[in-house]
């Protein structure tokens, strides 16, 4: 039957949507051949001569009749067929005679439909025609590009979908699910060798491909693609997150991401203490510091050599994460010194710093460890270390009850 | 880094001048008196809301969880119960219609902490840590986190600079 519809195509017809009325009518040919009853009926009609037909449409055959019609066209509602004949037709100047002439007449009863539809040019909305050429003909050019299969992705069935919608306002139910169905029918004509989602599309708007052994139904479509996108967000964290490389999961990865945003906010907190006592010795002068001053600072981070105290502390149990935030702030407090007393200096600070934070954090007497001579604060400093690191990344209660008590940022 | 290159409309940069000015504002305000713990705290105490703050109106209102800075700094006050509570409900509406654009999960989501499942407990903890996060589907709170944590580094950057300049001098 296909090579019979081909030939009608080459004819030298007008208008854009005859090519588009031959794939409806091979659209229809399929579902009328799932219906045995009714060929016999179709055959009557095609029998009938124009006029005849033309006289269908606007009187009621009877009702036997009129129903056997309906029966391949389920979708149709008690007047759509008069619809059905207007739908989608080519340019005015489609010949209804050539047509006849090109059909033999053992063909099938699918043709009749096509046939019937070519003669009623009267009672035509043509801005809707317009529109509904247009949606055949996207469906036709989605069906028969190469990539047709794969276009068919969300995105542009949901171009359809809406097509749809707005056809679905304009004239009633009974249009879009002829729509429907046609487009069905030709996606089912074009992708014959993808068959294993052509039996799961059902007469809803959005035309997915589904996957292999996955469901189609629109919650469970939504539920995917909110689970890409998810999934996708999680990769771009991972890449923020500098602990993420080697853990796979969902859960494990949000671990590490609560632990690297506490362990940032922890850091801004004794940041900003640090600056408060350190404001409290020293007077600031900021009108000194430009804009072009400061980038240097901030540039300048060093990858300087670690202390030698740390290299002798092999009893840190600190999960990666952890550690490697110890060694930023002791490597990065460390500026070009001026002398190598104040490189000592400044990262003994930041040493007893972190131990401060993790020690005594409620009471702030430490503060008066400041002037400590840097000899003395190692020793003590590592035994800190040891005691309050060896713990795994899930933190004491101490470090919570203090950010919950006497921090509102955390209420 | 090049020095040349450094944009002067960065985050980094909004971040520090903002910062360097609200510390200038600090120390103005209050004579460097003595080293008493309490004073020391208090201090602290305002250089962190100040950090917070400069951090938030860098970013302006374009994230979610700024918004939420911006709006509890805002109205901060921490005698009445009353006020948290009507703080905490704004904060959540707010939210709310901020980061409801195309996720029809919210309206289901935002009606208690009860009906919230993706993610589980560490979604929740998640929801605690990230301003404003309370109100959140997962899809908007990985963004916000995203970039909550992107301006987090830069806010220790900037602060961890500051901090050695006064070491050092």
């Amino acid at each position: 039957m296909l090579h019979r519809l081909e030939s009608l195509e080459s004819c030298n017809y007008n208008g854009m949507g005859v090519a588009v009325l031959e794939r409806q009518a091979a659209s229809l040919k399929w579902q009328q051949q799932n219906y045995v009853v009714q060929h016999n009926n179709l055959v009557e009609l095609c029998a009938s001569s124009m006029p005849q037909l033309q006289g269908l449409t606007g009187s009621n055959l009877g009702s036997g009749q009129m129903v056997e019609l309906k029966r391949p066209e389920v979708f149709l509602g008690s007047d759509d067929f008069q619809e059905f004949v207007n739908f989608p037709v080519a340019g005015a100047e489609f010949g209804d005679s050539e047509k006849l002439d090109m059909v033999p007449p053992e063909a099938a009863a699918d043709y009749c439909i096509s046939r019937t539809s070519s003669c009623q040019m009267t009672a035509l909305n043509t801005s809707v025609m317009k529109e509904e050429r247009e949606d055949m003909i996207l469906e036709k050019m989605e069906s028969t590009t190469g990539s047709g299969r794969k276009s068919f992705n969300k995105r542009k069935p949901e171009a359809v979908a809406d097509h749809k919608g707005k056809n679905k306002r304009i004239k009633g139910e009974g249009e879009p699910e002829v729509k429907t169905k046609c487009s069905t029918e030709i996606s089912r004509n074009s992708s014959k060798e993808n068959s294993k989602a052509s039996e799961v599309q059902k007469l809803d708007y959005i035309h997915v491909r589904a996957r292999r052994g996955q469901a189609t139904d629109s919650h469970s479509l939504a539920e995917r693609a909110r689970r890409e996108k998810i999934s996708k967000k999680m990769k771009c964290l991972q890449d923020l997150v500098p602990s993420c490389n080697k853990i796979t999961g969902k859960a494990g990865m949000l671990d590490e991401i609560i632990n690297y945003v506490q362990s940032l906010q922890r850091q801004v907190e004794f940041l900003s203490m640090k600056i408060a006592a350190l404001n409290s010795s020293v007077q600031f002068n900021v009108e000194n510091l430009t804009m072009k001053e400061f980038p240097a600072y901030v540039a300048n981070f060093p990858a300087a050599a670690k202390l030698p105290a740390m290299a002798s502390l092999p009893y840190f149990q600190l999960n990666p994460l952890q550690k490697e935030s110890v060694n930023c702030m002791l490597n990065e407090s460390m500026l070009p010194p001026q002398t190598a007393t104040e490189g000592i200096a400044s990262a003994s600070v930041s040493i007893s710093e972190q131990s401060l934070s993790s020690s005594s954090m409620t009471q702030l007497q430490p503060f008066s460890t400041w002037n400590m001579d840097p000899q003395d604060i190692v020793p003590g400093i590592i035994s800190n270390f040891k005691r309050e690191y060896n713990f795994k990344c899930h933190y004491s209660p101490s470090y919570k009850t203090y950010s919950n008590d006497s921090d509102s940022y955390h209420s | 880094m090049d020095l040349q290159n450094m944009n002067p409309s960065s985050l980094k940069s909004r971040f520090a001048t903002r910062f360097l000015r609200a510390l200038t504002k600090i120390n103005a305000q209050k004579p460097i008196s003595s080293s008493s713990s309490r004073e020391i705290f208090q201090r602290y105490r305002r250089i962190k809301v100040a950090a917070d703050k400069s951090m938030a109106y860098s970013v302006r209102s374009r994230r979610s969880w700024s918004r939420a800075t911006l709006w509890r700094l805002r109205t901060r006050s921490p005698r009445s119960r009353l006020a948290t509570l009507a703080r905490r409900s704004s904060v959540k509406t707010r939210t709310t219609r901020a980061a409801s654009h195309g996720a029809t999960v919210v309206d289901r989501k935002s009606h208690g902490k009860e009906n919230k499942e993706d993610g589980g407990v560490e979604a929740e903890e998640l929801r605690e840590l990230v301003p404003g996060g309370e109100a959140m589907d997962l899809c908007n709170l990985l963004d916000e986190t995203a970039h909550y944590i992107k301006c987090l580094t830069t806010q220790v950057q900037v602060m961890r600079t500051i901090a050695n300049l006064y070491s050092l001098h």
